[in-house]
């Protein structure tokens, strides 16, 4: 393997983004200990600032279609990647508007806080280009370290504590299990770049290899049954960072979950296919079980999460081109719902102070707008039309049965009624219940900016999708020589009538 | 302007609800203006639709195709038929006849408009989606509301009441009430109601995801893989068997019903009009827009399961009606009996019997929502829908009780009103094949009229108790109007069938000709008006041979 360390121009322009990042990171952390008066909203939205930069760039980079690798196949920019990169720093920017109301409550380290959030965010823009396995352990350890800090960042609550313990320890030994598979691998196969691997003989270490690079990644997603960090940790967690830690980890270890086994794996198919439809089946029914005891609402969207993580695997266990397009989709629909959820539930938060389901008794008398909001957002993570996440499940459904996957299909349709279940015991509780205490909920500015896009998101999807699964499609154009019919591909067949 | 009519009718009601939100709760004039108006924009289109369409040329009209997904090939393909079109009218009438049954509304008026609007005109998207997945997402669309209607705007059980302490928080609140059957709060309702048809759904979803599959063809297009999908063997008896109990749990066909009396109890009177008068038939028109237009092999071989589930339909929920004491309860369970009707008019399979099913379904339209509307006047003044306690009403509101009438004899099929018509069809249609049937059902207008007129003498004759004293006649325009309307209609097209006749028929036709490859007799088939004699479906004949030949 021939390893470049000399840098070009043009190589240094696809790496544009992530530098900007980085420097701008340095300016915050800069600004943040210069200026000791400075009001840690003004951080919040110099960060904000340098992200929407870092997007625009990247919307650059989509528009003009720059892709390339860079240091031997390590790092590799194309339009998927792009996709997920976006994807990441949507939510980054959402969050942070999240946090803007919640810092008050760290009784330390604002500044820090908005840095370690966007440096996350670099660790895992580096996750959606990482293309080979040493990259992909730096990169997963990187975009980890921060979470360390944010999930512990409530220092005086015994949950946060907890929760930053649990998910640490969890978190070291996937690393662990990752580091031995990516040695069993690189043993067995002498190779690194996903790429490379295509042709490797199914040895008993590379399986066992890949069995536990498999365990670390669906550690990091959350799929039963590596998934016991989840409701303590989203629990405990300062709830920002938990909104943060539903969607964009998961975001990201899928990008690389793509690569893995639709690039390195591809021949083995038949074999890991069996492997994700287990793990896929697992997820859904154990979330969405467990989700209808759950009492408090963080902890119910942890396990509605574990469940919406089994459907996005549907889409992998399909393993072709469509179903890569239909868990980009899905993921972007996921986005839009989780955090706009997330955004009232900070807003109840704020002005309630508790998370409890019962405290959302008779919302819709106390405030309309977030009561709807809420509706929406469940309904949508259930998969009911006209919102995105109907059309979410739909696709991925489609792109499931054009590869007989019945029984799963089975299994995720039965799922969409049992979830339905506990998203209207939420709604039940907002709109039927009478409220104990019916004075008003205030909501501000950052929040209602972030519950706006949310529905935006939502119902804009859900209504037109065209220009999203466009987008979609167009991001995983690389993997359109997959096995398996590539549906997307075929022209629409001529209208019969009018 | 006449090709946009489709798009007139199904987005009024979407954009009232639209115009909705950006109103305050508290301008409650304006928001009923907004609701009346929008939906008498969508019921004046679907008239004009209804007299619009042409009967001779028949087949699907009006036909609106906007692409909306290449990669899923699905487009929001609109058109009517023959038996869409009557129920798009049905639709709308009681739309418009449901914004002024619940004028009297002080809880939340804005939010009940909203979701009532949504309700009808993802109902109305049904009828003439000619996409399996606009389908699907028009029908599982209508089910949400229904939840938040009957949670927010409904009412419980007397026996509920009973049960639980005066907060009564604990039980309805329990992880455990879903299963709590005992006593039906309105949460039991609507949660059981959204999960039940949730689930069946899926199972027609199902359906849904396997003729896309096995057609080969990538769309979803109805017409397209009417033409061009051929199905056979075990997996049309699959595909077929999850289309129908999907749909027909919707329906409800028994033993699928249970959701439907629970459901209709705990609504309020507008939701209860539009569950009765047009969801349900949601179920049926389905049925015949997926798994007769797509599969007409298999139902031709399957469909005498409707014929045997037809009967428990009828005779049970005759019987349950008629020890029933709640008023809602009775008139649910006698749509749930009367749906019995249409599916022994659809497994029949004829000519006749197919149209008797659907005017039936329009007729049931006008005659349950008449009685709906009225249980739900009663309800609003006397606070009880137990009919023991009721009595002697008739004094107090004679309008009411005289509107009552005419509602149980609509319902019970008298001579006059459309509803003879339906059932006079569907018997005679039905008579060659399932001989049996036809005896049930003659036998169950029978029942139809015990456990009518035994609510009717309950709630109106007799004696009347003190507390009752209080409760006065509906008087005002808005309060009569909505009952007139259906009356009038229930009446007038019960005398002057002819335009309804050949619209259906236009529509059963070529259903019919394909599935069971017998030529329309083209002659009239009984006691219908000489008036239907000039517009009878002309071309059938010639063209339902050349269909059967060239299959």
């Amino acid at each position: 393997m021939t390893f470049s360390l000399t840098l070009s121009a043009s190589d240094l322009l696809l790496l544009l983004p992530e530098l900007f990042l980085t420097l701008w990171l340095c300016v915050v952390l800069a600004v943040d200990f210069s200026f000791k008066r400075i009001v840690q909203e003004q951080l919040a939205y110099l960060t904000i600032f340098g992200v929407i930069i870092t997007l625009a760039c990247l919307a650059w980079f989509d528009m003009t279609g720059i892709t390339g690798t860079l240091f031997g196949k390590m790092f590799v920019v194309d339009r998927m990647a792009i996709f997920f990169k976006v994807m990441i720093l949507l939510a980054t920017i959402l969050v942070i508007l999240l946090s803007i109301d919640y810092v008050h409550r760290f009784s330390l380290f604002r500044g820090e806080y908005y840095f370690l959030v966007a440096m996350s965010a670099l660790g895992m823009m580096f996750m959606a280009s990482a293309n080979d396995l040493l990259s992909l352990f730096v990169t997963l350890e990187f975009a980890t370290f921060g979470f360390y800090v944010l999930v512990s960042y409530l220092r005086d609550d015994m949950a946060s504590n907890e929760a930053g313990l649990k998910f640490f320890i969890l978190g070291v030994f996937a690393a662990g299990l990752l580091a031995y598979g990516i040695s069993l691998v690189y043993g067995e196969t002498g190779k690194l770049v996903f790429s490379d691997m295509t042709g490797a003989a199914p040895t008993t270490g590379l399986v066992i290899g890949f069995l536990l690079i498999f365990a670390a990644l669906g550690f990091k997603i959350g799929a039963v049954p590596f998934h016991s960090w989840i409701p303590d940790t989203y629990h405990g967690a300062p709830t920002p960072v938990t909104a943060f830690l539903s969607i964009a980890p998961k975001v990201a270890a899928f990008a690389i979950l793509l690569r893995l086994f639709l690039v390195a794996l591809a021949t083995f198919k038949p074999a890991w296919a069996l492997l994700i439809v287990a793990a896929s089946i697992l997820s859904m029914t154990y979330g969405n079980i467990v989700a209808i005891a759950q009492r408090n609402i963080k902890r119910l969207l942890a396990y509605s999460g574990i469940a919406q993580v089994g459907n996005v695997l549907i889409g992998l266990a399909a393993g072709t081109k469509m179903g890569t397009d239909s868990i980009l989709f899905y993921l972007l629909t996921y986005l839009f719902a989780n955090l706009g959820a997330f955004a009232v539930i900070m807003a109840i938060s704020n002005s309630v102070g508790s998370d409890e389901i019962d405290d959302y008794r008779g919302l819709n008398r106390r405030s309309p707008f977030l009561a709807f909001a809420m509706l929406i957002f469940l309904l949508s993570l259930a998969g009911v039309p006209p919102l995105a996440g109907f059309i979410g499940k739909l696709y991925i459904f489609v792109a499931a049965i054009k590869e007989g996957l019945y029984i799963l299909i089975t299994v995720g349709l039965v799922n969409i009624v049992v979830s339905m279940y506990y998203y209207l015991i939420v709604v039940k509780k907002m709109y039927i219940n009478e409220p104990l205490d019916s004075s008003p909920i205030k909501t501000t500015g950052p929040l209602r900016a972030v519950i706006y896009v949310g529905l935006a998101g939502t119902l804009v999807i859900g209504i037109y999708p065209q220009p999203f699964l466009d987008w979609a499609v167009a991001a995983t154009l690389m993997f359109s020589n997959l096995i398996g019919p590539a549906a997307s591909l075929t022209p629409p067949v001529t209208p019969f009538g009018g | 302007m006449a090709e946009y009519t489709l798009l007139i009718i199904l987005f009024a009601p979407f954009l009232g609800a639209l115009a909705l939100i950006f109103v305050s709760n508290r301008q409650v004039s304006l928001v009923r203006g907004i609701a009346a108006g929008s939906a008498f924009v969508s019921l004046a289109a679907s008239v004009y639709l209804f007299y619009a369409y042409d009967s001779v040329k028949g087949g699907y009209q009006f036909i609106q195709r906007i692409e909306w997904s290449r990669q899923l090939g699905i487009s929001l393909h609109l058109g009517v038929d023959g038996i869409g079109t009557p129920l798009v009218l049905a639709s709308g009438i009681l739309l418009f006849a449901g914004i002024f049954v619940s004028w009297h509304i002080k809880d939340r008026v804005k939010e009940f408009y909203i979701w009532i609007l949504i309700l009808a005109a993802a109902t109305i998207g049904v009828f003439m989606s000619l996409d399996l997945f606009f389908l699907y997402f028009f029908y599982e669309m209508s089910v949400i509301p229904m939840y938040l209607l009957l949670g927010m705007w409904g009412s419980h059980t007397k026996k509920y009441l009973e049960m639980t302490d005066p907060e009564g928080l604990k039980q309805r609140d329990s992880v455990g009430f879903i299963f709590n059957f005992g006593a039906n709060s309105k949460e039991y309702a609507a949660m059981k109601l959204v999960l039940f048809l949730s689930a069946f759904a899926v199972a027609a979803l199902m359906g849904i995801l396997l003729i896309y599959k096995f057609s080969g063809l990538n769309t979803f297009d109805i017409l397209i893989l009417r033409e061009k999908a051929h199905f056979s063997g075990p997996l049309a008896t699959l595909i077929w068997l999850l289309i129908f109990f999907g749909f027909a749990s919707i329906a409800p066909i028994w033993p699928l019903h249970s959701w439907s009396p629970v459901g209709h109890a705990a609504a309020p009177a507008a939701t209860s009009m539009l569950h009765a008068g047009v969801l349900m038939k949601l179920g049926h028109f389905s049925i015949i827009r997926v798994a007769f237009e797509i599969l007409p092999e298999t139902t031709r071989e399957l469909m005498p399961i409707a014929a045997v589930l037809c009967i428990f339909s009828i005779i049970y929920g005759g019987l349950v009606a008629y020890y029933a004491k709640d008023t809602k309860y009775v008139i649910g369970y006698s749509s749930s009996s009367h749906m019995g009707y249409v599916f022994l008019g659809m497994a029949a399979l004829d000519y006749i019997s197919l149209s008797g099913a659907v005017i039936y379904m329009f007729a049931h339209a006008m005659a349950t929502g008449m009685l709906f509307a009225m249980a739900g006047w009663v309800y609003d003044q006397t606070h009880t829908r137990d009919i023991p306690s009721l009595g002697g009403l008739s004094n107090r509101m004679p309008f009411i009780s005289a509107a009552f009438v005419i509602g149980c004899m609509a319902s019970i099929g008298m001579p006059g009103t459309v509803n003879f018509i339906a059932e006079v069809m569907i018997i005679v249609g039905s008579w060659n094949k399932y001989p049996f049937q036809v005896v049930v059902a003659v036998l169950g207008i029978v029942l139809t009229m015990a456990y009518l007129f035994k609510m009717m003498r309950g709630l109106f004759y007799g004696s009347m108790a003190e507390k009752y004293s209080h409760s006065h006649d509906a008087v005002a325009v808005v309060d009569r109007m909505p009952l007139l309307i259906m009356i009038t209609v229930s009446i007038s097209f019960g005398i002057f069938p002819g335009h309804l006749y050949s619209v259906v028929r236009s529509g059963v036709d070529p259903l019919i000709a394909r599935i069971t490859k017998v030529v329309p007799v083209a002659e009239l088939p009984m006691n219908i008006p000489q008036a239907s004699t000039p517009t009878m479906p002309q071309p059938a004949p010639g063209e339902a041979i050349a269909k059967v030949t060239s299959r």
